[in-house]
């Protein structure tokens, strides 16, 4: 079967002119040609097959959103290949949008001066979306995503939560092959970003619709991917599932310890020399209430054992790495100087 | 895996119409803005009208025109360009400048008939603020607004028709502009003037001295309000009329033709604004 998309050496590179800050530097950038080339992406190779969920990942300005408009079309590539759907999309974008759903979180993709109803019924006209369709797709956004309150309001008097649900919900009123949705929590309030998701699994699970989730809050991905493709200055930096990712990148554990009595100084003191060479860091949040960072999981059991003998326990807890420090993690080693 | 299959032509036309009347019903949002247009506009055309008002009575042969002739000929001019003020160049200039044409360009209608339905939403409306410029133009030109006759009628409304496809054209030339300079108010405010010049909008051609009647023949903008003006009150004879007409849609899909040409060329190196 063909994959839902195919990178094959992809890149971008943009040309932008010269320019200083500055009122003289500005007019002296006017009357220049002088201009520079930037890789936004580099050697992107990759392929997503039908019915995947991947998770699109990385800092500001590491390609994301520039890589999701070459798959969708929007951009045309400087060098590589590229196929969505088994199509160019730069070349047969019309037909691509047929079967293709795109969220980009900061540009409202519905009507702003009428209410969201109408924009559904518009695209339901201009995709051509079968009756049964869209009765399935229309009721499952509403109930949902909770439109049916300010379905009827303009959608420029909604706030920012309420548009960016009736973006999702109109990206997905095809029941689209593959959706791109680029930051498509963005600006939710803990319990939309929940139906949001829900909303993603649901499609996913009813249509078989592949997802490229493009996002900075990573429990969206936690949530909604089984596979993260980490992008860094415009290169590939892992490329895997979220689950080997974790193993792979997620090292350390955390005790946080409760006390049920100060620690006084010689304590302390004997319980860091005690586990000087084992990678840890000792964090006194307050006299009751101590975390310790281990740097390797096999660790976690020797520091526990020391914790509950020099100390006077009343809980513990260990935890594993949360995504959002591994991936902090990584892009801080990805940074740091050779 | 689901995968809808492309729309028939006849739910593509559904496609269209639905998005036109949808764009005029955004359009009919700000009422009261409207309205301001609307007053300005017809501020504008009752000075028009004076003026040459006053000119005919200072000098009753002033033009190849009698005085029925020329207010007729300004009023149908006034309401042919009000009926084709199309706002694709500023909603687009707006949508540039905030990144939003990424949207249109998802869109399975395809980029240039978005375009041409939005401008198609632009057209009801107006045609709905034109019937209170006829009314009043009545008052000022009476019976010389009539149409010549009922081909006259026929091949004036034609006209109207073509003379909106070879104003989207250049609308949409100058959206391609837009692309390239990334911001098009120059290119906008260059089309306005020569529309305002050579569209025969304030004075028909024969008015105008030789060289620029020579310049103004070989342009698209006397195709937007002259032709069907003078098709319209029959001061166009009907020999010329199907000359007049190819030339109109000579215009108006060369002009679309050459806006995507243009558009295919500008896609391999345009950027979206706004990440």
């Amino acid at each position: 079967m063909v994959p839902a998309i195919l990178v094959e050496n992809l890149g971008k590179t943009y040309t932008r002119r010269k320019r200083k800050a500055g009122f003289w530097a500005g007019l002296r950038a006017y009357l220049s040609t002088a201009s520079e080339r930037v890789a936004a992406v580099t050697e992107l190779s990759f392929r997503i097959e039908r019915g995947e969920s991947v998770g699109l990942i990385g800092e500001n300005g590491a390609g994301k959103s520039t890589t999701v408009k070459m798959l969708t079309g929007i951009l045309v590539p400087s060098e590589g290949r590229v196929e969505t759907l088994g199509v160019v999309p730069w070349r047969e974008r019309r037909r691509l949008a047929q079967n293709m759903g795109v969220v980009f979180g900061q540009k409202p993709q519905i009507l702003w001066d009428i209410p969201a109803r109408e924009s559904f019924r518009l695209l339901k006209a201009m995709y051509a979306i079968p009756n049964e369709v869209f009765r399935f797709t229309y009721d499952e956004a509403v109930e949902r995503l909770e439109l049916g309150e300010f379905l009827d309001t303009p959608v420029r008097l909604l706030s920012l939560g309420q548009r960016m649900r009736c973006d999702l919900a109109a990206s997905l009123l095809h029941a689209p092959a593959v959706a791109f949705l680029d930051e498509p929590t963005i600006g939710l309030d803990v319990l939309v970003k929940e139906r949001v998701r829900e909303h993603l699994i649901e499609m996913r699970r009813r249509f078989g619709t592949t997802i490229v989730l493009t996002t900075h809050d990573l429990k969206d991905i936690s949530a909604t991917c089984e596979r993260l493709l980490v992008l860094d200055r415009g290169r590939l930096l892992y490329d895997g599932s979220r689950q080997g990712f974790e193993e792979r990148f997620a090292h350390g554990r955390t005790l946080l310890v409760e006390l049920g009595s100060e620690a006084d100084a010689s304590t302390r003191s004997a319980l860091e020399h005690e586990l000087a060479g084992d990678e840890v860091t000792f964090v006194w949040d307050t006299p009751h209430r101590l975390r310790v960072e281990c740097a390797r999981s096999a660790s976690a059991p020797k520091v526990t054992a020391s914790v509950l003998e020099h100390l006077h326990v009343a809980d513990l807890a260990v935890h594993g790495a949360e995504l959002d420090a591994i991936v902090t993690r990584l892009y801080r080693t990805a940074k740091a100087p050779a | 895996m689901s995968t809808l299959p492309a729309p028939t032509l006849l739910q593509a036309i559904g496609g269209f119409c639905v998005l036109a009347q949808k764009t005029a019903q955004t359009r009919l949002t700000y009422r009261l803005a409207m309205l301001v247009t609307l007053l300005a506009s017809a501020f504008a055309y009752c000075v028009f009208l004076l003026v040459w008002e006053e000119v005919y009575r200072q000098n009753p042969h002033a033009g190849p025109l009698s005085r029925e002739q020329m207010l007729g000929y300004l009023v149908i001019a006034f309401l042919v360009n009000t009926m084709l003020i199309l706002n694709v160049e500023s909603r687009f200039l707006q949508r540039v400048r905030m990144g939003l044409v990424a949207i249109d360009l998802v869109r399975p209608l395809g980029f240039v008939f978005v375009q041409l339905a939005q401008a198609t939403g632009d057209l009801m409306v107006n045609a709905f603020y034109a019937v209170p410029i006829y009314v009043v133009g009545l008052a000022f030109a009476g019976p010389a607004l009539y149409p010549a006759s009922w081909l006259a009628a026929v091949l004036g409304s034609v006209s109207v028709a073509l003379a909106f496809l070879v104003g989207f054209g250049v609308s949409y030339l100058i959206v391609q502009a837009s692309f390239v300079l990334q911001s098009g108010y120059g290119v906008l405010f260059a089309r306005a003037a020569l529309h305002q010049v050579f569209s025969g909008l304030s004075a028909p051609l024969v008015m105008f001295p030789p060289p620029l009647r020579r310049v103004a023949a070989w342009l698209p903008f006397r195709h937007e309000i002259e032709t069907p003006a003078r098709l319209w009150l029959g001061q166009a004879s009907l020999a010329e009329a199907p000359s007049l007409l190819l030339q109109q849609a000579a215009w108006g899909v060369g002009l679309v033709l050459a806006g995507e040409l243009i558009f295919r060329a500008v896609m391999h190196r345009h950027q979206i604004q706004g990440g």
